[in-house]
């Protein structure tokens, strides 16, 4: 995954966002060895993770990569995302299909709500999709909150003092 | 035992009933060690020089760290465990050990502040709903449940409803 707070990213981002906006896809490798460390730093014994006879005899080709694992990737996109200026609020998660240890995730974000919350600080409602790239099926849908810098929406109706794109407007 | 009325006048005797639990310190290790395996190269997470240059007084955990650690203490022995290697103990009031399916049906987080190397934390679960919904294999029960985690002086550090399915 690459970070998107560095200076490039940032000049891109200034001004720019709106509902509808789509951010920068990252790219989430994933192995054996990662799930395995994953399972031993949050004491996670189940044998789907780590078990392959156990995994295939339930009808999986793999160990599985771990829900709350898909979890962190939607979470390091975010904070990635967000850098050192924002900060995220809310995060929320479905798995909708299994991922097996060794497949490559491809997250993607997309705005679907923006409000300026102060002069400085705005707040931008993201749709997040983490889909397979075997076969590009979806195996998470999400949904975050994160408080940006306002400068970084676009600056609809500016001059006007009309509203923002979806403003005013707290969805999830 | 499947979903049925027992099952169901079990769980329904949780509702609102807070289970307080102390989880223990979130240590610096433990922190760098779920940055490591998740693959986080953010040094917010492993660097305390790097950390109080952004303010804070030492290295701050991945958002969802206090979420996805399974158990705090030191694990069942070898003769507790399931066939699949989970513990007894599931982290949901009113669920029995055995004979109900339980899966996972999605996780909502809330970050309030951010959580740092050598906090104490404490967790309050909270069974909050019951749905009832059917399925191709019968009859299902969909749960919520509430967690807030919170620091030695009780401020909140993140509050988590989980979706649980049983059939």
């Amino acid at each position: 995954m690459s970070a998107g707070n560095d200076a490039a990213g940032l000049a891109a981002r200034e001004r720019s966002l709106a509902v509808g906006t789509e951010l920068e896809p990252a790219l989430q490798a994933t192995s054996n060895v990662q799930v395995f460390r994953y399972s031993a730093a949050t004491w996670n014994t189940h044998r789907i993770h780590y078990d392959r006879d156990y995994a295939v005899a339930e009808g999986y080709p793999g160990v599985l990569v771990q829900s709350h694992l898909h979890g962190a990737f939607l979470a390091r996109y975010c904070t990635e995302w967000a850098g050192a200026e924002g900060r995220l609020l809310e995060l929320g998660l479905r798995v909708r299909r299994f991922a097996v240890a060794g497949e490559t995730l491809s997250v993607t974000g997309v705005v679907r709500a923006v409000a300026r919350l102060t002069d400085d600080r705005a707040e931008v409602s993201l749709e997040l999709t983490e889909t397979r790239g075997s076969d590009g099926e979806v195996c998470v849908t999400g949904a975050a909150r994160i408080e940006i810098p306002a400068g970084w929406l676009a600056q609809a109706g500016e001059g006007d003092g009309a509203g923002l794109p979806g403003g005013g407007r707290r969805s999830a | 035992m499947p979903v049925d009325d027992a099952l169901l006048t079990g769980l329904q005797a949780q509702l609102g009933i807070e289970h307080r639990e102390e989880l223990g310190e979130v240590s610096a290790v433990m922190i760098a060690r779920y940055a490591a395996a998740v693959g986080e190269t953010n040094p917010l997470y492993s660097d305390p020089d790097y950390a109080r240059s952004r303010g804070h007084a030492d290295i701050v955990a991945p958002s969802n760290l206090l979420a996805a650690v399974i158990n705090w203490g030191p694990g069942a022995a070898y003769d507790r465990l399931r066939e699949d290697g989970t513990e007894a103990d599931t982290h949901l009031p009113g669920v029995p050990v055995a004979g109900v399916r339980v899966m996972g049906g999605g996780e909502e987080m809330t970050f309030a502040r951010p959580v740092l190397a050598g906090t104490r934390v404490s967790r309050v679960t909270v069974l909050d709903d019951i749905g009832e919904r059917s399925s191709n294999s019968g009859p299902m029960l969909v749960l919520r449940y509430r967690d807030r985690y919170r620091d030695g002086d009780g401020d909140l550090l993140l509050e988590s409803v989980r979706t649980v399915l049983l059939r």
